[in-house]
């Protein structure tokens, strides 16, 4: 399936009017109800599959995603990587931290479709075998969580937090980690995580 | 079920910090399907008609559930079953709407995309009504009632030495854990229903729901085995769960229906909104003499919480003269809820602001008025505290903060354009325990599985369920497993309230004592053993303290009885204690703030929290749960604020930027430390419980060090930079 180039030219708006003008004319005959469906087809926005080939924890994956599908969702709807959490879904919260080429990167933010060919890490992706990153022991021993619904988004970030550089004082670690929130309030053991690592 | 932990931290701890922890929405069904619910966009009225053409024309839309195509229901047929079922479950059975933003419709489709974007094109007719969604405007028509028995007389102290008198509001506050709310319903028979549900109680979701299919309880199966927080959002059963339940009982295939950031504003509850009037008085020898106290709070048209703020007023202080008026506003918004630290926290804020005051007034030392002036006893119930040393909270708090380097006037520590001020507030909370269950079951290998369906919102319940049973059995922590938040698990109270702990431990030692009577009279004939205290489990068998001659291996248990396990469940509830004593936890939050005059930036430099919670099971997750709720209580003192569009009707800030909750960077590296004595009054365990009260007295002790900082009183919640400067 392809976009039409005009698809932008034309609005919702005129789309909703017409449908419903020719919903009203149920009497139409049939060769003109046709030539409205060709237009249909041409001219509207509808779902677009994609094939799309992403790496992601250092498998690969060859799929067909959702064009509207952002990585999010593809992670936790698709693929069952469900670490990854979903807590706003408009960029404001953290819980869905991923690494893309090992930057942190809000995954609700981020087209699936536009992942291709980069480098995806998530929380299933950060351990090493039976062996925990460093970064998810510190959490556990400083209790770096509650509910632990936070928690993946908090670890990623964390570990993007001391490969920044950013870890020079509890006040600086703080501050890098404020996109990142955590409503049961486990700062205390989420910072000092940090900080045993850092060292 | 957990792994039993090899390292460190909680017993759940390894699932949450690898991802593998599967919240409600988690769980991948074959042949799921994705369901977005439609809101209202009037507050008042009627839906005329819903045009669902558009929306089906999109593909993978399966059906668009409303009022017009609802299945069937047989408790809808039967008027006296029907009346039961509370209006806000009944959403898909009436056209009446009083909220924006009240559900109407549920799109279901095969793909979260797919559902979404036709949400979007139905077209919904209304017939809209007047409607009312300002509250301080309804205060002028509201008659407030007395709310409980007066204690002694208000005339005998409205010419004391010092009277204070001031109004208090606080903005209406959105739980908003970090898990929005979900449900997958799936029914696995014609009439066995399925949920993975968001809710910090599964036996209340399994009742609900019984009571909604007209089906038995034991019909349908809750699993809530992660719960991403709750703060109270996860107490009632909301319409999230009836909405998936009847959408996949519409289609024949299990549903997932999960709330948007903006819909855990409208759909799940919140702190409503409040105002309070207090005056109280005191004489010359700093004794606290009377208060009087008026209060309300807003409801919605779908009357279904009240809570009376001034319920907390009688409890601290031994005020000899007390006097409630209470009201409460049903106005067109969505319902609000218990949300921690329900009623108090909002009562404490204006009590323990006006007492802040009082001692301006009076130049009397705030943390010396409050120790000259706990209620020595229960005033309520007339009963002695069963344990309460608030007393000593207060005393190592203010020696930890350094109390004695407050200026007893404002506006003395200046640096620049920033003052210092220190402040204090108290909070105080009935320690409660209700009914729970926990089952015992052992294997050869001595390993055992302890199952309870309380739930485990963020507290550490399951952790705190190992380090009891290890406690009351001896048996090594790493031969112990936990499964719990399911409702096939032995039925237990809905977490909250401060009581899940309490009450779990009385089930789990129940358990325990009852796996000891099985064990000894396997190992050594029924009832030879009368004194279950000196059996002994270790990890090998079962013995009798400074006995070694009586080991028992559990192997030989096993194979002489020719076992596959031992199982015991057992349930428990308060007992003749309440007849005897009152119980309280209680903290003393000492927070040091400085403010920035010219940009109104308040920055909380130290904040020093001590408190009474019994004996503490878990410290580590004891002191996070207490400075969570702390973290809490800065956003309910300086952020949380949702405001209503009185125009519309809908709420204007419904999402993180709009409205705005306690960060990393908001707050210091939080000082928490415990008074630790046991109350074995209260349950075996000797805790207390400690949900609450690590907000209870956060807000008031911010705004009383902002008025030591620079002079200004602010009784309206949250106190923004623009108020400030």
């Amino acid at each position: 399936m392809s976009h039409s180039k005009n698809e932008n030219t034309f609005s919702r708006r005129f789309f909703i009017k017409t449908s419903s003008a020719f919903t009203a004319l149920a009497l139409v005959p049939h060769s003109i109800k046709a030539f409205y469906n060709d237009i249909k087809e041409t001219y509207f926005t509808k779902k677009v599959v994609l094939p799309i080939y992403l790496k992601i924890n250092g498998k690969d994956y060859n799929l067909n995603a959702d064009s509207r599908t952002t990585l999010l969702d593809l992670l936790r709807e698709n693929l069952n990587l469900t670490g990854t959490k979903k807590g706003c879904d408009h960029g404001q919260c953290g819980a869905c931290t991923v690494h893309i080429n090992g930057q942190r990167a809000l995954s609700c933010l981020s087209l699936a479709a536009m992942m291709q060919g980069k480098e995806i890490t998530t929380i299933e992706g950060l351990a090493n075998g039976d062996n925990l990153h460093p970064m998810q022991e510190a959490f556990l021993e400083h209790d770096g969580y509650q509910c632990g619904y936070c928690t993946p988004g908090q670890i990623m970030s964390a570990v993007a937090c001391v490969n920044e550089g950013h870890t020079k004082s509890i006040e600086e670690i703080k501050e890098y980690m404020s996109g990142n929130i955590c409503r049961c309030g486990a700062y205390n053991g989420i910072t000092n995580a940090i900080k045993s690592v850092a060292k | 079920m957990f792994e039993i932990l090899k390292n460190k931290g909680r017993i759940e701890g390894i699932a949450k910090v690898t991802g593998k922890a599967k919240y409600s929405a988690e769980y991948a069904l074959p042949n799921l399907a994705h369901g977005v619910i439609v809101g209202s966009t009037i507050p008042s009225g009627f839906i005329t008609n819903i045009n669902i053409e558009e929306a089906k024309q999109v593909p993978g839309v399966i059906d668009v559930l409303s009022y017009w195509n609802k299945p069937e229901v047989s408790t809808f047929d039967n008027p006296e079953k029907s009346k039961k079922i509370p209006a806000f479950h009944k959403y898909f059975h009436t056209t009446k709407i009083n909220y924006s933003d009240q559900p109407v419709a549920l799109v279901l489709a095969d793909t979260l995309e797919d559902a979404s974007y036709a949400a979007t094109l139905l077209k919904i007719d209304y017939k809209t009504e007047d409607f009312n969604v300002n509250f301080h405007e309804s205060l002028k028509d509201l008659e407030l009632k007395p709310f409980k028995a007066e204690r002694g007389n208000l005339e005998a102290w409205q010419n004391a030495d010092y009277i204070s008198e001031n109004e208090y509001t606080i903005a209406m506050e959105v739980h908003n854990p970090m898990e929005m709310h979900a449900t997958i319903a799936h029914w696995t028979a014609e009439n066995k229903l399925s949920l993975y549900d968001k809710s910090q109680g599964v036996n209340g979701v399994q009742w609900n729901l019984g009571r909604f299919f007209d089906l038995p309880e034991e019909n349908i199966t809750v699993n809530s085995e992660f719960v991403g927080g709750g703060f109270g959002s996860g107490l009632m059963t909301w319409f999230n769960t009836v909405a998936a339940s009847l959408g996949a009982k519409l289609i024949e295939r299990p549903v997932k229906v999960g709330l948007t950031r903006p819909q855990m504003f409208t759909m799940v509850g919140y702190r409503p909104t409040s105002w309070q009037k207090v005056k109280i008085g005191a004489n010359k020898d700093e004794k606290l003499l009377g208060v009087l106290h008026h209060a309300a709070h807003n409801q919605s048209k779908y009357n279904v919480y009240s809570r009376d703020l001034s319920g907390i007023t009688s409890k601290v202080y031994a005020f000899e003269n007390v006097k409630r008026f209470t009201g409460y506003s049903p106005l067109n918004l969505p319902i609000p809820t218990w949300m921690r630290g329900p009623g108090d926290s909002s009562g404490t804020f204006a009590v323990e602001s006006a007492i802040d005051e009082l001692c301006y007034k009076m130049n009397a030392d705030p943390v010396d008025i409050r120790l000259n002036n706990i209620a020595p006893y229960s005033m309520d119930s007339g009963k002695p505290w069963s344990t309460h040393y608030l007393n000593e909270c207060l005393e190592r708090g203010a020696k930890e903060i350094g109390w004695d380097d407050r200026p007893n006037q404002p506006k003395q520590l200046k640096d620049g354009d920033w003052y210092t001020g220190y402040g204090v507030g108290v909070g105080l909370w009935n320690a409660s325990r209700r009914n729970a269950g926990a089952s015992i079951e052992m294997k050869r290998d001595g390993n055992i599985i302890v199952r309870t369906a309380m739930t485990d919102i963020g507290t550490g319940t399951g952790q705190a369920i190992v380090n009891m049973t290890h406690e009351f059995l001896g048996i090594p922590r790493e031969k112990i497993s936990i499964e719990l938040g399911n409702s096939i698990h032995p039925k237990s109270v809905t977490q909250g309230g401060s009581w899940g702990l309490s009450s779990l431990s009385g089930a789990v030692d129940a358990a325990s004592t009852a796996l000891k009577r099985k064990l000894a009279d396997y190992a050594w004939g029924k009832s030879e053993v009368t004194k279950l205290d000196a059996v002994i489990l270790s990890d090998s068998g079962v013995a009798f303290i400074n006995d070694q001659k009586k080991s028992v291996s559990y192997q030989d248990i096993f194979q002489k009885y020719n076992l596959n396990e031992i199982y015991v469940e057992e349930y428990s509830n308060a007992g003749g204690e309440e007849e005897k004593y009152a119980f309280c936890s209680s903290a003393a939050h000492f927070y040091k703030v400085k403010v920035n005059v010219v940009t109104g930036k308040v920055k909380m430099d130290r904040m020093v929290i001590v408190v009474d919670g019994g004996k503490i099971i878990n410290p580590q997750a004891a002191a996070n749960q207490i400075i969570g709720a702390a973290v809490g209580g800065v956003g309910m003192a300086m952020r949380e604020k949702q405001e209503v569009d009185l125009a519309s009707g809908r709420l204007i800030g419904s999402d993180f930027a709009g409205y705005h909750v306690t960060v990393n960077a908001d707050v210091p590296i939080i000082e928490v430390s415990f008074i630790n004595k046991p109350d074995y009054n209260r349950n075996p365990a000797g805790a207390k419980g400690l949900g609450e009260v690590g907000l209870l007295g956060s807000a008031p002790a911010i705004t009383n060090a902002i008025y030591n900082a620079i002079g200004k009183r602010f009784t309206n919640l949250p106190v923004t930079p623009d108020m400030i400067v």
